[in-house]
């Protein structure tokens, strides 16, 4: 296809590849946003009070968590990887943030210590995934699961309750995160503020700066990436570790958003993160997309559970609802070329 | 292509499998030591049913792997799920239950099932991790919506499989039945064909492979395969669960990465699955065995993570290189 493009138009061949990638790009955000719109439409015809202020505190707070949580899982994707240790990683922060606080480590203190943990975590699934790109998803699946097993038995030592933790959340954990929480006293918790600040921060990293613009240039071709002297390895590397610590806030936010510590606590994030990316545009198979677009995804995935919750619908038919959106969110972005044509 | 494969026909000599081979003797040795009553009869006749179902989930996603662009189908537990509750449910409360009419239920089904998701990855050419992860989703939903809570029960015939009484049950028959269409594929042009594929896919297409029937062909057999795990674990727990089935999703890639089975295509089969099967039921015995008290569960999960990762890595110098990225 590309190579018509040029036959017909040698001259403007690049430009008219760049005016097309643009399009391509804002295309996703278009639909995701038309969509956006029309759940938000369609909920308030169908479910009373739907627009009504407490509703869209609680939507944009748990979109807060859901979108904190596929940060890292927007920057695979677009180096072409995916990491499931997310939900675990969430998890294993969600108990020992109470643990090491209980033990008597000032929460600051603690709260360093578990995102700092989860970004060497999220650097150990780089470092095991690199060699293993095509099998990412599966490594950080173990590592996932190693780090939950791991947290579990620590807290559990001198417990006896496996698997939970409880006390040991601090006021002001409690206040960032809960559904009453109060920002400068404005009636919604700060974390939805964090969020929107992650956003700007992350979207102007993606657009302006070396780092974003070398993960897209590795995304889309390793290649050409590694002639630019981007170090692929430091990148992958770097956004598992990115990841790593965003799924430990995300985890230690939920802290404060339940009040105790449990180690399922993550288990919805596993598919979901993938979910939000997916459904927001990103492609899955690398340089295609952005954090702007998982932001989208984020909302309509939060504004459509909500409708389902609305009408009554339980979490299994829920379930069942995402699973089917994905396949056809995914063929509208991100078609793998006819084998044909990869020759 | 830098990476040589050796030749299908010989594939018994091949060494994909003998990381997990070695493992297995291991296991077998400790587990002697800290646990003898595995090596009863009743210890056996329990491990086998317990085992088998986990044996052909591992072995139904096998060919799916085979054929290569990381088509880890994480679907395969929801799907005995479905094929359970639906079989439960739908044939067995309505007293439709000839044995022939069960097992071509939970066989067909489970071929057209994957059938279903292979066409979606062929003709709307949509990566094969999506397609098998929202089936995840849906499927898990819908088993929930057909049966909310365990319920049910077997027909007269499967009622004592699995009661774990003798080593000789029909459960083992299965299993046999399954090496034995296996073993009978590795006969074919078609399996030729489903490795040529899975090892280089472009290369394949050039040579004239119809890779797109290639890659119907391994769901449908992952399908079959399926199917059987369903009969297995319909016995195994006696009734209709929407839940327990979709466990097998995870138990059964670790089981295949152990098998020494590469996700990036071309290397593997179920006979490496299998045994990798065995380790894992092998690992949570010898676990079992230590008296770990409540993290004993935890132990088990974090082994089973860091033996997950380490056969992995094991896998790169098995190769000798870098894996497909795509």
């Amino acid at each position: 296809m590309r190579a018509n493009i040029e036959a017909a138009a040698p001259t403007s061949g690049a430009q008219s590849r760049l005016w097309a990638s643009q399009l391509k790009a804002n295309r996703s955000m278009v639909i995701g946003l038309g969509i956006l719109a029309i759940l938000l439409l369609g909920g308030s015809g169908l479910v009373t009070d739907f627009l009504a202020p407490a509703n869209i505190r609680s939507m944009l707070l748990l979109a807060a968590f859901l979108g904190l949580a596929s940060l890292g899982q927007t920057l695979c994707a677009l180096l072409g990887g995916l990491d499931l240790s997310i939900a675990y990683v969430i998890g294993a922060a969600n108990i020992l943030l109470p643990k090491l606080i209980n033990l008597g480590v000032p929460p600051p203190l603690a709260v360093a210590i578990v995102a700092i943990g989860g970004g060497l975590i999220g650097a150990l699934n780089g470092l095991l995934s690199f060699r293993l790109q095509g099998q990412a998803l599966i490594v950080t699946l173990g590592v996932g699961f190693a780090v939950l097993g791991g947290a579990q038995i620590l807290t559990s030592l001198d417990s006896s309750f496996g698997g939970t933790v409880y006390g040991g959340v601090p006021a002001w954990l409690s206040n960032m995160a809960a559904i009453n929480g109060k920002t400068f006293g404005m009636p919604f918790p700060p974390v939805i503020l964090i969020w929107l600040v992650v956003t700007l921060v992350v979207v102007a990293i993606m657009k302006r700066t070396w780092f974003g613009r070398s993960l897209y240039a590795l995304g889309g071709s390793r290649l050409a990436a590694t002639r630019l002297m981007i170090s692929e390895f430091r990148l992958w590397v770097a956004v598992f570790a990115v990841s790593g610590l965003m799924a430990a806030v995300t985890g230690m936010l939920l802290l404060g958003f339940s009040g105790g510590g449990f180690s399922g606590v993550g288990d919805p994030y596993l598919f979901t993160t993938v979910a939000a990316v997916v459904i927001g545009g990103t492609s899955l198979l690398g340089g295609w997309g952005g954090y702007g677009a998982t932001v989208v995804g984020t909302l309509v995935l939060t504004v459509l559970t909500s409708i389902l919750v609305g009408v009554g619908l339980s979490y299994a038919a829920q379930q069942a609802v995402f699973g089917l959106l994905i396949v056809p969110m995914v063929a509208l972005y991100a078609r793998s070329p006819p084998i044909r044509m990869q020759i | 292509m830098s990476r040589a494969y050796p030749a299908p026909r010989l594939s018994l000599g091949n060494l994909y499998y003998n990381g997990a081979v070695a493992l297995l003797v291991v296991l077998l040795i400790v587990s002697a030591i800290s646990g003898p009553h595995l090596f009863t009869m009743d210890g056996l006749a329990g491990a086998i049913i317990v085992l088998v179902p986990l044996m052909l989930a591992a072995m139904a996603i096998t060919p799916i792997a085979l054929v290569g662009r990381g088509s880890v189908d994480l679907a395969i537990g929801p799907l005995v799920g479905f094929l359970n509750v639906t079989a439960v449910q739908w044939l067995i409360s309505s007293n439709v239950t000839s044995p022939i009419a069960v097992i071509a239920w939970v066989v067909c089904l489970g071929v057209a099932y994957e059938l279903l998701q292979a066409a979606i990855i062929v003709y709307v050419r949509v990566s094969p991790i999506i397609v098998t992860l929202s089936g995840y989703l849906v499927l898990s939903g819908i088993n929930l919506v057909i049966m909310p809570k365990p319920a049910g029960s077997v027909p007269d015939w499967m009622s004592d499989w699995g009661s774990g009484t003798t080593v000789w049950t029909p459960v083992l028959l299965i299993l046999v039945a399954g090496f034995v269409v296996w073993f009978l594929l590795t006969r074919t042009a078609f399996y030729q064909h489903l490795r040529l594929t899975g090892a280089d896919e472009r290369m394949a297409y050039a040579s004239g492979v119809r890779t797109d029937l290639v890659r119907l062909g391994a769901h449908a057999i992952g399908g079959l395969f399926a199917g059987l795990c369903a009969l297995a674990y319909t016995g195994l727990i006696s009734s209709g669960d929407p839940t327990q089935g979709s466990n097998y999703t995870l138990s059964a890639v670790t089981a295949l990465v152990l098998g020494g089975t590469n996700i990036a295509g071309g290397r593997g089969g179920i006979v490496g699955s299998a045994i990798g099967a065995i380790d894992m039921y092998l690992i949570t015995y010898v676990l079992s065995t230590f008296n770990f008290g409540i993290v004993s569960g935890f132990v088990t999960q974090l082994a089973f993570g860091a033996i997950l990762v380490m056969a992995l890595l094991s896998n790169i110098f098995l190769t000798g290189g870098k894996a497909a990225v795509r």
